[in-house]
């Protein structure tokens, strides 16, 4: 019979991290989420707001001829990470708002993993949290795209 | 044997859960919610059987649950793009004769304004014809000289 791990007693918390993650869904989660956020900005970062080599095209724009409210999103966030504010808010002036979402949710899963490691007494209250806070902060920033998709229905 | 039969469908579960969270910020982004509807399906068929799974194994259904709820909601709002986009198309012909009526009046207006070069070539003879900036002087003038040249009617009468 194979011996199972139930718990681990240990100091380091990439080592806590790591044996929690196989059987935790929310730090599994944040994990996929936080992987997920990242390539989104790595993707802004790689490709050009001036060679406009953007693979991803609005099909909405392609469909219709006429832009929608998320066009020029990926310009925006490359401005942005580019330090250059201004023009980011001539391509689409809620890409301001989608970032710093994005980034909010990067940091925000990097502290409630440690917070969940570190004291998991109030992990019930944590996951409440997180999931009214970034649900809140979610509809905050996508209030302008889902209020498009309302509008025409 | 025993924990792994109490966690049954529960990584299936979680799975559909970060799929369907994905496909949910996916699908309300007009330029790319259309293709959220793949993403959707495939969110509602993890958590449908991890969701069978746990019933099978009575073990915790929460986490398949939630997935499939923010999967299906996802999948409608990605649905709900390609209504928006067939509203659109509806009421998008009206616009586009609109913007050809602008174009159009755009590029007749231009025109009056441009300089317009006509050359015609007959054998030796050659007729050069140059209207500039001053176009409306020249069509003036051309108006004039026609008001005060009164011709014969040199039409024959064959009755």
């Amino acid at each position: 019979m194979n011996p199972m791990i139930h718990s681990i007693q240990t100091n380091c918390p990439a080592v806590r991290f790591r044996f929690s993650l196989k059987d935790d869904p929310y730090l599994l989660g944040n994990l996929v989420f936080a992987s997920v956020i990242l390539m989104i900005l790595l993707y802004s970062l790689v490709f050009s707001p001036d060679r406009n080599d953007y693979p991803v095209v609005c099909i909405h724009e392609k469909i219709t001829g006429m832009p929608c409210p998320s066009c020029g999103l990926s310009h925006s966030l490359s401005l942005i990470l580019r330090g250059r504010i201004d023009e980011a808010y001539t391509w689409n002036e809620n890409g301001m708002k989608v970032f710093i979402f994005f980034v909010s949710q990067l940091l925000l899963r990097i502290f409630f993993s440690r917070y969940y490691l570190n004291y998991p007494d109030s992990r019930k209250q944590l996951i409440i949290t997180d999931i009214s806070g970034s649900s809140l902060l979610f509809l905050i920033t996508f209030m302008p795209f889902i209020i498009h998709i309302f509008k025409w229905l | 044997m025993e924990e792994v039969n109490k966690n049954s469908g529960q990584t299936l579960g979680v799975a559909a859960l970060i799929t369907a969270i994905i496909t949910f910020v996916i699908a309300v982004i007009p330029c790319i919610g259309l293709v959220a509807i793949i993403p959707g399906i495939i969110a509602i068929v993890l958590a449908s059987v991890g969701l069978s799974q746990a019933n099978r194994a009575d073990s915790p259904r929460g986490v398949a649950i939630a997935g499939l709820v923010i999967a299906i909601v996802a999948s409608i709002m990605s649905l709900s793009q390609y209504m928006v986009i067939g509203k659109f198309a509806d009421k998008f012909p009206d616009q586009i004769e609109e913007i050809v009526r602008d174009v159009q009046k755009n590029v007749v207006e231009e025109i009056e304004d441009a300089s317009v070069s006509i050359k015609v070539e007959n054998g030796d003879e050659v007729v050069e014809i140059n209207v500039d900036q001053n176009k409306n002087d020249k069509v003036k003038t051309l108006e004039e000289l026609e008001e005060g040249l009164n011709e014969p009617d040199d039409t024959l009468n064959t009755n």
